[in-house]
């Protein structure tokens, strides 16, 4: 576990630096499951900073996500450096970043913390209930200890933390300046069981599950927002001229949508998980993810975000890769 | 701006091709259909809309009904596009207003069933006017052209379209990999089927090239790098140190004399079969005459130090040429066009290993035979086998087989074409051995005997006149037995259905032709494309027989495909009457028909330049209110408008012209209504 003295610690250092604009991390939540992500400018808010299993969210989204406002003419645009602490998870996005040119390097620093998982408020909310108070949370590799309100529970592992934790390969952040906790060990493989159980329905039946996901979705972006890797200009989804998809709430235009969104993601999709995290109508969104995830790991023998120096999967070609489609 | 301005006026035409379209689609029913059509002014059929009263209907037109856009209906664009964009522009109309609905291949060819093909031709037809109302007036750019062609590879194809070139008064970077030119022919013996000794016609070429006025011969050099566009290429060349002094060395061959690995390396030239020194000359009669030292051989390179003396070869050069500091040299030129001439490996026979090639010594390739009768290679001439080190001894072979088709028309190694040289190749050898060895028993194993060029049929007459038996049948092993020389060829005689072993003291595989080793080198520096043979593949196959999808950059020889000497020199000939065109003119059209950015949506991913088959795209840095991005950019000379960037592109900043996803949505959404 990480010593969260030496965490802001590490944090206040970092920000006093001249060359830093700001850091990006995580804060106490007001209440329920989630920490709350938060930017600081200065040394003076570290004490702020926490990491445990609240810390869900992923930081790496919000890097792309700023806002590059019109410099005044006669100014300099700010170029300074931007810190920012990642899971292992999260810092997958990161290196798919770099991979996509989003920026350089160094104009992150990455503070990495391996982890040993993260709590899905689904999960806890059907073992606690909805809770008002503020949470905070020990993992270890057996046990979640939760502390509700100062009330504290022994969770079995399973039972709490996100999917993606259960199955996670990459506990320790892939790429980082600086490492605020002795490395963890790796506890799961990922077999993709789930995609092939869902793979085994009937054309029918899967037809019917994503007509009632589909019919459900509001069409609030929520999920494009959050996606670290969603950071088109202008995305093609809202785009008018042309109109790829209608802004109506019906099951064509959002099928299309989903379709759209998880076609964009091939070979890209660091399965975070946010997506399916931030749905306010609790579609699995990432059942659509992880098949296309699968298929290109075994297709084309790649996987997304797991080195700086790979190419980009739909931007680079190999004479071997498979054409069974071709007819 | 016009077609802001104006509404659109809109001529169909569509074309009975013959009976190639009119037979299956109700071309009547048709322009009747087109007639009804928002936009349409006028919809007229002709027998052949390619013809000149074709063409002449769309100008009449044009000028008397005041048309802004035509369709044509009729063959693909790959046809006749440039064809009816001529029309247009001769009737005073841009060009790009011109739309085809592809009614033939894509469908009176394909639809057996009348009415469904009359549907979709329908279909098409509306398709194409839809997008006739979103076509926008492009301009034409003409770029100069540097009058300098670059030619890589100086074999017999190399340097004859160099020659041509220069003779026609322009420059020529002649650039060739190995110490000399000459190439394979310069490898071979006789040539077929009229028996000319190759180097007697090869060498005085040779020589040309290197005097040329206008010809820069650099040999021992590679292609490092090259940018630009057609018409103005930059390419930068390795000079390959010789580690001798180029202009000073007499090629008087003392050097090589006094090497004290002289005789000891293997010599590439001779296939192996020869032996050379550290410094060497490959061939005596070897363009330039310079001697080159070998820098993984020599023992001065390799090891710092040679004898205790000291580099003999040095020590006995008379003007002093040997210079062991010399180092690589890279010189940058600039040309206009390029003929790439590569040439050929022949089939390594590694990958057939029940003819023993590897491990039988007496079983050699058609190459290593041609080393071995030529009066240039190691034996003089003489057909001797098995001498020692010091080349003495060995013996004369009495019974002799050659065996059709290996590494060609085999599928089991993955090749299935057919080498277009061997049967001849091997029938001349055939001839040769008759020739020095009148009492050897000769037989050749063949599948077919393919004499199909000029001369051919009857030169295969004659040696079998001389008592060359062929026997059909495709050897399905090779072995040795006991301690003599005889190797047995297990075959089955296919026309009398009798299995049988042959024995003979030499067995001479006719190797089939293969791309080169290092093809992908070149591939990726020129973006070339490869058919499934894996030679370069040509723009079209019929047409644009010396072209290549890259402007600008020709074909000549066994690089394309398997030739012999006669096609590839025409071939020579024809890529370099090609270059020759744009450099005579001096400007170059580039494709109006590009890919445009849309700077502000860019987000600077590069998928685009990862996936531009041309090499037309680069990031650059944009000024976006104050703030420094990088956004693609794309050279419009280099940009072929294939669409590869567009498709790559997640947020539609990047489109090809003319083929825009608002242009392309509404033709999908007209195709896609159900019946």
């Amino acid at each position: 576990m990480v010593d969260e003295s030496k965490l802001r610690e590490k944090a206040a250092e970092v920000l006093a630096r001249e060359d830093v604009r700001r850091l990006i991390g995580w804060k106490r939540g007001t209440y329920g499951f989630e920490a709350a992500p938060c930017v600081i400018k200065d040394a003076s808010e570290a004490e702020a900073l926490i990491f445990d299993p609240t810390c869900v969210q992923n930081p790496a989204s919000f890097i792309t996500l700023e806002e590059k406002k019109p410099v005044p003419r006669g100014q300099e645009a700010d170029t300074r450096k931007i810190a920012v602490m990642v899971k292992g998870c999260d810092s997958r996005a990161i290196v798919q970043q770099l991979v996509e040119k989003a920026y350089d390097r160094d104009h992150v620093i990455v503070l990495g913390i391996p982890c040993l998982g993260v709590i899905d408020r689904r999960k806890a909310a059907a073992l606690f209930g909805d809770v008002a108070s503020q949470v905070s949370a020990k993992v270890d590799a057996e046990k979640v200890a939760v502390d509700v309100g100062g009330d504290v529970k022994t969770v079995d592992r399973k039972d709490i933390l996100m999917d993606k934790c259960l199955r996670c390969r990459y506990p320790n952040p892939l790429v980082y300046d600086e490492l605020l906790a002795d490395e963890v060990e790796k506890w799961a493989g990922d077999e993709f069981a789930d995609v092939g159980e869902f793979e085994g329905q009937s054309p029918e039946e899967k037809w019917a599950f994503w007509e009632e996901q589909f019919s459900k979705c509001i069409r609030c972006y929520s999920c494009r927002n959050v996606c670290p890797m969603c950071y088109c200009v202008e995305c093609v989804v809202t785009k008018l001229q042309p109109q790829w998809t209608r802004r109506a709430t019906d099951i064509s235009e959002n099928t299309v949508y989903h379709i759209q969104r998880a076609w964009h993601l091939a070979g890209r999709c660091i399965e975070c998980m946010e997506c399916q995290r931030v749905c306010p109508v609790d579609i699995p969104i990432m059942t659509l993810n992880r098949k296309l995830t699968r298929d290109v790991k075994e297709m084309f023998e790649y996987e997304p975000g797991v080195d700086v120096e790979a190419q980009p999967l739909l931007a680079s070609y190999n004479p071997q890769d498979p054409e069974d489609f071709i007819m | 701006m016009d077609n802001l301005n104006r509404r659109p006026r809109i001529g169909v035409y569509i074309c009975h091709c013959g009976i190639n379209i009119g037979s299956v689609v109700d071309v009547p029913g048709l322009v009747e259909y087109a007639s009804r059509l928002p936009g349409v002014v006028v919809a007229r059929e002709y027998t052949y809309m390619c013809s000149d009263p074709g063409q002449n209907l769309v100008k009449e037109d044009i000028k008397n009904e005041g048309l802004n856009r035509v369709i044509v209906a009729s063959c693909s664009p790959r046809m006749h596009e440039p064809t009816f964009r001529k029309t247009l522009k001769e009737a005073g109309l841009n060009p790009y207003y011109l739309e085809m609905a592809n009614i033939r291949e894509q469908c009176s060819w394909v639809h057996p069933d009348k009415e469904q093909a009359t549907h979709k031709a329908r279909k098409l037809v509306e398709a194409a006017v839809v997008k006739a109302m979103l076509l926008e007036a492009l301009e034409e750019k003409e770029v100069d052209v540097i009058p300098a062609c670059l030619v890589i590879g100086a074999g017999i194809a190399g340097i004859q379209a160099s020659l041509d070139i220069a003779d026609a008064g322009f420059k020529v970077y002649l650039v060739e990999k190995t110490p000399s030119v000459g190439g394979r022919m310069a490898q071979l013996d006789k040539t077929f089927p009229t028996l000319d000794c190759s180097a007697c016609i090869l060498t005085p070429k040779m020589v040309d090239v290197a005097n040329h006025p206008n010809i820069e011969l650099m040999s021992y050099s590679q292609l490092e790098s090259i940018e630009g566009y057609v018409g103005n290429f930059k390419a930068t060349v390795r000079k390959k140190a010789r580690f001798v002094n180029f202009n000073t060395c007499t090629g008087c061959g003392v050097c090589a004399e006094n090497c004290r690995l002289a005789g000891r390396i293997p010599n590439e030239f001779d296939e192996n079969i020869g032996m050379r020194g550290a410094i060497y000359l490959p061939f005596p009669q070897a363009v330039p005459a310079k001697y080159t030292i070998d820098p993984e051989r020599c023992l001065q390179l390799t090891k710092g130090k040679c004898g205790k003396e000291g580099p003999a070869c040095a020590a006995a050069c008379g003007p002093g040429s040997i210079d062991f500091e010399q180092e690589d040299e890279l010189v940058e030129i600039e040309i206009g066009t390029v003929i790439v001439a590569t040439g050929y490996d022949v089939f390594d026979c590694t990958r057939k290993p029940e003819y023993g090639w590897e491990d039988i010594d007496n079983v050699m390739t058609g190459l290593e035979f041609e080393r071995l009768v030529s009066a240039s290679g190691p034996t003089g001439g003489h057909v001797i086998l098995g001498r020692d080190k010091k080349g003495e001894g060995g013996y004369e072979p009495k019974k002799v087989a050659f065996i059709h088709c290996v590494g060609s028309r085999d599928k089991s190694v993955g090749n299935e074409y057919c080498s277009r040289v061997c049967c001849m190749y091997l029938a001349k050898q055939a001839h040769l051995v008759r020739d020095k060895l009148p009492d050897a028993d000769i037989a050749v194993f063949y599948m077919d005997v393919r004499a199909f060029g000029k001369g051919f049929e009857e030169f295969y007459d004659r040696v079998r006149r001389e008592g060359v038996r062929y026997i059909r049948g495709n050897p399905s092993e090779i072995y040795r037995t006991g301690e003599d020389h005889t190797v047995v060829i297990k075959v089955e005689d296919t026309l009398t259905g009798t299995p049988m072993e042959y024995e003979a003291d030499l067995v001479v595989l006719g190797v089939g032709l293969e791309p080169r080793r290092d093809v992908r080198e070149i591939i990726d520096l020129f973006k070339l494309s490869q058919s499934t043979d894996g030679f370069f593949m040509e723009a079209h196959p019929k047409l644009r027989p010396v072209d290549t999808a890259s402007d600008g950059v020709y074909l000549a020889g066994c690089c394309q495909g398997p030739k012999d000497i006669p096609d590839t020199v025409a071939q020579a000939k024809g890529a370099a009457s090609s270059a020759l065109i744009l450099m005579a003119y001096g400007k170059v059209k580039v494709e109006a028909l590009v890919s445009v950015v849309s700077p502000d949506e860019c987000r600077g991913c590069g998928f685009c330049m990862e996936v531009c088959p041309f090499g037309a795209i680069e990031l650059v840095d944009q000024n976006r209110m104050g703030n420094i991005v990088q956004v693609a950019q794309v050279n419009e000379a280099l940009c072929k408008g294939c669409g590869s960037c567009a498709a790559a592109c997640l947020s539609g900043a990047i489109q090809p012209r003319s083929f825009k996803d608002e242009q392309i949505l509404p033709q999908i959404a007209v195709l896609g209504v159900r019946i």
